[in-house]
């Protein structure tokens, strides 16, 4: 899994925003005498990376790890022919799936949270943020990036063993379905990741754009005890789902 | 598992138990004012123009929410009529309003008297300019911002002026020093246009830079400071020649901070121990058998080497209760003799 095509992508998605990160604070450091100004007002190095755990995380790097990684589960065995190996083992499938998604959530966790580490080192001290001060958030943001990371990969487990193109299927859920229901008001939203994940986010919601202008007038905060029922939920009745659809489905390994 | 898996395993969680660790010792521990960052200090100083003699920062909202401050406002009532007509005059209520302040003094000159306050927090600024103009303050224009100023400040001759210089920061001060803190936003750091500001002064940055950690601080030239105060004569010449001072607080359970002086010479400093050390002697045997006078006084200790002197001390909540109770009761009266 971690060595596959896609570890090129990953780098890059992942080695970003570090990079962005330490060539800021390089700019910043060499420029600007250790601020950074947006229309005249000092920005906090809090307040930066607050804005790149929305942006780049939340929107970006969590969900699209989930699409590429979580719909490869099974789908990766398929197309190499080694899945016969897998259904041929004395276990059941669902645990070969389970075994496999375990393996996913470490392989991500291990990946995106040193990520998150080291950018909150670069941008933190930038301007007149502390460390100290600043350090919650970043165990919060750990908590929630490592859950957004099982939730996906849930989902998109299921996606990958239940229906055919799963990665197109899994880009329109994440980039088409999740963004446009959170944008109105309604029910709708409760069938999305993005809705419980964003309620356990610290920072306050960027408005970068009239979407997220719009986003923060139907931002809808469930408690934080409800989000994590939410997502509990959601990966319980995903991993169920995906479980049954191994259990049951015969795959035809094309000659 | 594949040794490059290994590897990768390694570094990540590496990276991870570094960072978190680091983390955790920044918060519980705190690091000192710059270890992560170069120029320090907080991000007022951007607008506090190059020259400053004396430069302070207290965290207001730390302070007054302090067991310390809490336990002396119910223990000893205390007269604040100065933070009720600052509130009065300018709209500004220094407890619920600001966060934080840095404040800066210039030595007197005609073009730029006096100093400035920088105040960080949530303002009315309507009320604020209704209130001054109320008591004869005009705005102003400068460079996009309103400037509201008062020819005189509790009749004291000289232009006075208040500016939001962004929002949540209130620069109020010297017409003149606010005006150069406005140039300073608006333009930035510009050494060649003769606009600087603070840090690009090495002196005082790296006094700053010096400070332990703490919710009050103030650093500057001593000279500045004691033209200020306006010492008698006889007094001023006895203190031995201090360039520059420091003072680091924290406010909390208490306060626990250290004195920094440095002199001009090495002379100089052993003359200032001495005098210091004279002063701690007499203290202590002042303090006698009185156990609440005795504990501040072993809290106190003189350091430092070469030019610098300094006097750290540690004064735990207790101390005040005592005192409190002292003046609710009465002195002790000295054994007799």
């Amino acid at each position: 899994m971690l060595w596959s095509r896609r570890s090129v992508f990953l780098g890059i998605v992942l080695g970003g925003p570090v990079l962005l990160a330490a060539a800021l604070r390089l700019a910043v450091e060499l420029y600007s005498r250790g601020f950074i100004r947006i229309n005249g007002a000092t920005v906090s190095g809090s307040g930066i990376f607050g804005l790149m755990i929305w942006l780049l995380y939340i929107r970006f790097i969590v969900p699209i790890l989930g699409v590429f990684f979580g719909t490869s589960l099974i789908a990766d065995e398929v197309d190499d022919k080694t899945i016969t190996y897998l259904f041929t083992r004395p276990i059941p499938r669902g645990a070969v799936l389970l075994g496999k998604y375990l393996a996913y959530v470490v392989c991500t966790v291990l990946l995106v949270l040193p990520s998150v580490i080291l950018v909150f080192f670069l941008i933190v001290p930038i301007g007149d943020s502390s460390v100290a001060s600043a350090f919650p958030f970043l165990v919060t943001d750990l908590a929630m990036l490592a859950l957004g990371l099982v939730g996906y990969g849930a989902i998109f487990a299921f996606v990958g063993t239940r229906l055919k193109r799963p990665l197109i299927i899994g880009l329109v859920f994440a980039f088409g379905w999740e963004p446009l229901v959170l944008l109105f008001p309604g029910y709708l939203k409760r069938l999305t990741v993005a809705y419980y994940l964003q309620a356990l986010v610290k920072h306050e919601m960027p408005q970068d754009s009239a979407v997220s202008v719009l986003l923060q007038l139907f931002h809808e905060v469930p408690s934080v005890p409800a989000s994590l029922l939410g997502l509990a939920v959601i990966v319980g009745l995903a991993l169920w789902g995906a479980g049954r659809a191994v259990e049951n489905r015969e795959y035809v390994l094309e000659q | 598992m594949t040794t490059r898996t290994r590897y990768f395993v390694i570094v990540s969680l590496l990276v991870m138990s570094v960072g978190l660790g680091s983390g955790m010792v920044a918060y519980y521990v705190g690091f000192p004012a710059g270890a992560f960052q170069g120029r320090g200090g907080p991000a007022e100083l951007e607008y506090v123009p190059r020259d400053a003699v004396v430069l302070a920062y207290a965290d207001v909202r730390d302070v007054m929410s302090s067991d310390l401050r809490q336990r002396l406002r119910s223990a000893i009532p205390m007269r604040e009529d100065g933070q009720r007509e600052l509130e009065e005059r300018i709209g500004i209520n220094i407890e619920t309003d600001i966060q934080r302040v840095v404040a800066c003094l210039y030595r007197e000159t005609s073009t730029r008297p006096g100093g400035m306050v920088l105040a960080r927090g949530i303002f009315n600024e309507a009320k604020i300019e209704g209130l001054m103009r109320e008591h004869g303050a005009h705005v102003e224009d400068y460079k996009t911002k309103r400037l509201i100023v008062a020819e005189e400040n509790h009749g004291v001759p000289g232009e006075f002026a208040l500016a939001f210089v962004e929002p949540g920061l209130v620069a109020l001060g010297s017409a003149g020093v606010v005006r150069t803190s406005i140039d300073l936003h608006q333009a930035g750091n510009n050494p060649q246009a003769g606009i600087e500001s603070v840090t690009g002064n090495e002196e005082l940055m790296n006094l700053v830079r010096s400070l332990e950690t703490g919710n009050a601080w103030a650093v500057g030239r001593f000279d500045a400071l004691s033209s200020h105060a306006r010492l008698p004569e006889p007094v001023a010449s006895q203190i031995p020649a201090i360039t520059w001072f420091s003072v680091s607080t924290h406010v909390n359970g208490g306060i626990r901070g250290v004195v920094r002086a440095e002199t001009r010479d090495d002379e100089a400093a052993n003359n200032l121990r001495d005098v210091v050390r004279g002063f701690l002697a007499l203290g202590k045997l002042q303090a006698g058998s009185r156990p609440e006078i005795q504990a501040v006084m072993q809290s106190l200790e003189l350091g430092g080497t070469g030019r610098t002197v300094a006097l750290t001390f540690d004064v735990p909540l207790q101390v005040f209760d005592v005192i409190h109770g002292l003046m609710k009761n009465g002195l002790p009266k000295p054994p007799a003799h």
